[in-house]
């Protein structure tokens, strides 16, 4: 049936069919056949895909709001063919210190300043249109809007202004997961000039980077990539200077104000710490986290910059480090850099081993040298893969991503200072595990042989006895003791090392991290598995464990040797209870500090109790507001899928049970 | 040597002050009904169901595991953490692991007990050489109703006026169970003493069935007690700052 669609029906109508059903999809609701075709029919022409950025910008809506115009008209797209590249960050520093004039002089390449044309085309729509209309501050707006062609940003609000600007851009043409950068470096500047001039007073000034903040949250849901609240719109704040400093200003202080304000889970923030950051903003980063509101996420510099350093990057751009989507760093404004190309499942070669072998006569060292064998095919596969994906041309980002305008060259095709890849992973606790209980109960206590022992993992684990063995070693992921961390570390070893000489077609490297969005997807191809999971159980998220509490947790992360090339997102994530942090903010803030010292690489936390997420689950109209953190972003609870719930629930009951 | 441990509690932020990893002793002479760690009654390790799997209350440790399992929060104890030893009645644990105090000490490691002070008084000497701050539980002072929770109000009191002799620190807890300490003869006795001691600090707790879980696993069943109201909880408290600088109620 598929091929014969795929035979009478133009490509362009089936691709065109499919991006309208994985919008409607967002949040991956299951909607039967019939919605589907029922939505296809009502929207089908409303959605317009355009072939060029002229064409898209002469027809897209310009939407006037309280401060600020800005808008995405989420009907109109342009045609890609390849992959669209997103998960990144520009810098926005860039757009706020060069006109499009600016841009036109760097520029060699005659696509590109028929681009410049073409936004300038729109900036002059946006113009008349401003000049007809009765906005709020329509003269300052005529000004700010005017000055993008030909002149360096001057003022805060305008400052604001243009950054949505270009933001606007970047979504329209169809780029997603768009982080915002350091906000406040790039905006402090303009905001302790205004306030000193008196061109600006310190509440307006507040009440304009909140405004902000709403706007860029009004259309998360069209913004969302794999689940509603996924929009990569983070904020990076603070952060080590290369001097040893520690920066932070008011704009940071008012961020986390603002975010804890207004109580949404999107835009969020990401904190970069450091062993000099001051007790006092950790504390109220912390107190933010205390609300529920799913951030700032923290980033420990002290772990990440010497890791971006010794990768590769120079020194300049590693200690102005932003991120991606979730978490994992990248250098704004000038990376490819996708970090999320493709996801390592450590899991699958460690269960096709299991599943294809005959391993009646293996020891546990031939189990171990085994999988490590598994495990580099895997690899191969995973990094040829990665290779294959082509990256649809972008004039945006060949704009503004540094070298690519010197280079004379498509960021698609290499024309970014850097271009590496990412990698994420899940499973690893996995195999930890797995191969923990293997060694203790075959080996040592000879509990069960192997084949046994397998049969019953083939047979979806019937007994709960035979679970709770596996779920209950004493050694396992997560534990701070020398066994699974040297575990932990040998199996991470030996990825970094077969990736470390891998190079992409671009001649950029290979990174990868310990956390993924894919903890529930990837898990859905993976059967059950020797550390007591049943078939297609959701693998741990990132860095966790439902059998430790959190502070040996962060402990045993701290213990992990990151390597140079592994640096691609390290996050501990675990449950608080929403009085915890309250009750204990002094302690919990000194255990924070004194862990940034231990060195964690990240870390987040969910701040909800089992008992509020069950009751959320039953009678969602009574939490319509309940945020909960998901991967690298937070979402409304009751805009999840219901296997994402259920994780977060069982998760919350677990770390309940540990306390 | 051998000790018998319930559990080790790592980031305790009720037990003493800071960042502390708190151990329960298995073991205590007292009978109080009210009594959230019921596992910890007995001397011994205890079988009990989870989810019909056998389980264990009760775990030997060497002083050495102990040691290790102390220290390994210790980057978060900073100037006011530390250890605190509960349970049951840790102190009558305090002979056998007096090498560890010692050690903890040189250490440098802060060390709370929380204690009814059920135990002869050689017991409560070698706390002294070595322990910080005694939190000590005050239940029942009237000599006709000690027998309930098997208590000797005598040697409490002695042990009681050892530590105060000390000018170690001393918080005292009293749990408020109407019928066995939030009575009109008790709270009489233990005005009476807290008038003629020097006593820095009190804290008041209702008592809280947060314990009723292990009370099933262990196939007991926690009584239900009467909750004694705010009013009187305030009147106490009022009551008690005329003798005392410091009254805290704790709640849970």
């Amino acid at each position: 049936m598929k091929r014969i669609i795929k035979k009478v029906l133009p490509k362009s109508f089936r691709r065109k069919c499919r991006f309208i059903l994985d919008n409607y999809s967002k949040g991956q609701i299951k909607h039967s056949n019939k919605d589907k075709i029922i939505y296809l029919c009502k929207n089908y022409f409303k959605y317009k895909f355009y072939k060029d950025e002229k064409s898209l910008l002469k027809s897209v809506n310009i939407f006037f709001n309280n401060n600020y115009i800005y808008g995405i008209d989420w009907y109109k797209r342009l045609k890609s063919d390849n992959y669209v590249i997103g998960n990144n960050s520009i810098d926005y520093s860039k757009i706020l210190n060069n006109s499009l004039n600016d841009f036109r002089k760097e520029s060699k390449n005659i696509e590109i300043c028929n681009f410049i044309d073409n936004i300038e085309y729109y900036l002059n729509r946006i113009i008349k249109k401003i000049k007809r209309s009765n906005i709020n501050h329509k003269d300052e707006l005529l000004a700010y809007f005017n000055n993008i062609k030909n002149k360096k940003c001057e003022h805060y609000y305008e400052a604001l202004q243009r950054i949505l600007f270009y933001n606007q851009l970047l979504w329209q043409f169809g780029h997603n997961l768009n982080g915002l950068g350091r906000l406040d470096k790039i905006l402090g500047d303009y905001y302790y000039n205004d306030i000193n001039s008196g061109y600006i007073d310190k509440e307006n000034a507040k009440e304009l980077l909140k405004d902000f903040c709403l706007l860029l949250n009004k259309d998360y849901i069209f913004k969302s990539s794999s689940l509603i609240g996924d929009t990569g719109q983070l904020i990076i704040i603070g952060g080590k200077e290369m001097n040893g400093d520690y920066f932070y200003n008011d704009i940071t202080l008012l961020l986390i104000e603002i975010i804890k304000e207004i109580k949404k889970p999107d835009p969020k923030l990401l904190l970069r710490v450091s062993k000099n950051i001051p007790i006092e903003l950790l504390k109220k980063a912390i107190k933010c986290i205390g609300t529920g509101v799913g951030s700032p996420l923290l980033s420990n510099d002290d772990q990440i910059i010497d890791r971006l350093i010794s990768f590769g990057y120079d020194k300049k751009d590693a200690y102005n480090y932003a991120s991606s989507a979730c978490w994992e760093p990248l250098i704004p404004g000038k990376s490819l850099d996708p970090n999320n190309m493709n996801c390592i499942n450590f899991l699958k070669p460690f269960n096709d081993l299991f599943n294809n072998e005959d391993i009646s006569n293996y020891n546990f060292e031939d189990i171990e040298k085994k999988y490590f064998n598994y495990l580099e095919a895997y690899l191969v596969e995973v990094i040829d893969k990665t290779n294959e994906i082509e990256f649809e041309k972008s004039n945006i980002f060949s704009l503004l991503i540094d070298d690519c305008l010197k280079k004379n060259i498509d960021i698609s095709k290499g024309g970014a200072k850097y271009n590496n890849y990412g990698l994420t992973s899940v499973g690893l606790s996995s195999v930890v595990n797995s191969l923990l209980n293997i060694k203790k109960y075959v080996y040592e206590e000879k509990k069960y042989n192997i084949e046994e022992l397998n049969k019953k993992r083939l047979d979806n684990f019937v007994e709960e006895s035979v679970i709770n063995d596996l779920k209950n070693n004493e050694y396992q992921f997560g534990v701070d003791e020398e066994i699974p961390i040297s575990l932990t570390n040998k199996i991470v070893k030996y990825t970094s090392n077969f990736i470390a000489n891998k190079e992409n077609k671009f001649g950029g490297k290979y990174k990868f991290g310990f956390s993924s969005p894919n903890y529930i997807t990837s898990s859905r191809e993976t059967n059950a598995s020797f550390d007591g999971r049943r078939d297609k159980e959701a693998f741990s998220v990132h860095i966790s464990s439902m059998h430790v509490p959190f502070i040996e947790l962060v402990q045993f992360a701290s213990k992990l040797d990151y390597p140079d090339n592994g640096f691609n997102g390290g996050v501990i994530d675990f449950v608080v209870t929403p009085t915890f942090i309250d009750n204990n903010i002094d302690q919990f803030t000194k255990f924070i500090y004194k862990s940034i010292e231990n060195g964690f690489f990240q870390m987040q936390m969910n701040v909800v109790s089992s008992k509020l997420l069950i009751n959320a689950r039953k009678n969602p109209s009574l939490y319509p507001n309940l945020i909960v953190r998901v991967w690298g972003f937070s979402a409304y609870f009751n805009e999840l899928p219901d296997e994402y719930k259920d994780l977060l629930i069982e998760r919350a009951k677990q770390s309940e049970n540990n306390c | 040597m051998k000790i018998i441990v319930s559990n080790i509690q790592r980031f305790c932020t009720h037990d003493g002050p800071g960042i502390r990893t708190t151990v329960f002793f298995k073991g205590c002479t007292l009978k109080c009904p009210w009594c959230c760690n019921p596992e910890n009654i007995s001397f011994e390790i205890e079988d009990y169901l989870d989810n019909n799997l056998v389980k264990q209350y009760g775990k030997e440790y060497t002083l050495d595991e102990l040691e290790y399992y102390i220290l390994k929060d210790r980057i978060y104890y900073c100037d006011d953490g530390g250890v605190t030893f509960s349970g049951g009645e840790c102190l009558w644990q305090f002979k056998k692991i007096e090498p560890l105090l010692k050690k903890l000490k040189k250490e440098g490691i802060n060390i709370c007990i929380e204690t009814s002070l059920s135990t002869p008084s050689d017991f409560v000497e070698i706390a002294l050489k070595y322990v910080d701050t005694f939190y000590i539980d005050v239940k029942i002072l009237d000599k006709n109703k000690e027998y309930l929770i098997n208590n000797n109000s005598d040697l409490f009191i002695s042990n009681l006026k050892m530590i105060l002799a000390s000018k170690k620190k001393c918080i005292i807890r009293i749990p408020l169970v109407p019928d066995y300490t939030f009575t009109k003869d008790n709270i009489d006795c233990i005005i009476d003493f807290v008038k003629s001691n020097k006593i820095n600090k009190i804290e008041l707790f209702k008592i809280h069935r947060l314990g009723e879980l292990k009370y099933r696993s262990l196939g007991l069943k926690m009584p239900y007690f009467k909750e004694i109201n705010d009013d009187e909880l305030i009147e106490l408290k009022n009551k008690l700052e005329e003798y005392v600088k410091e009254v805290d109620v704790l709640k849970f």
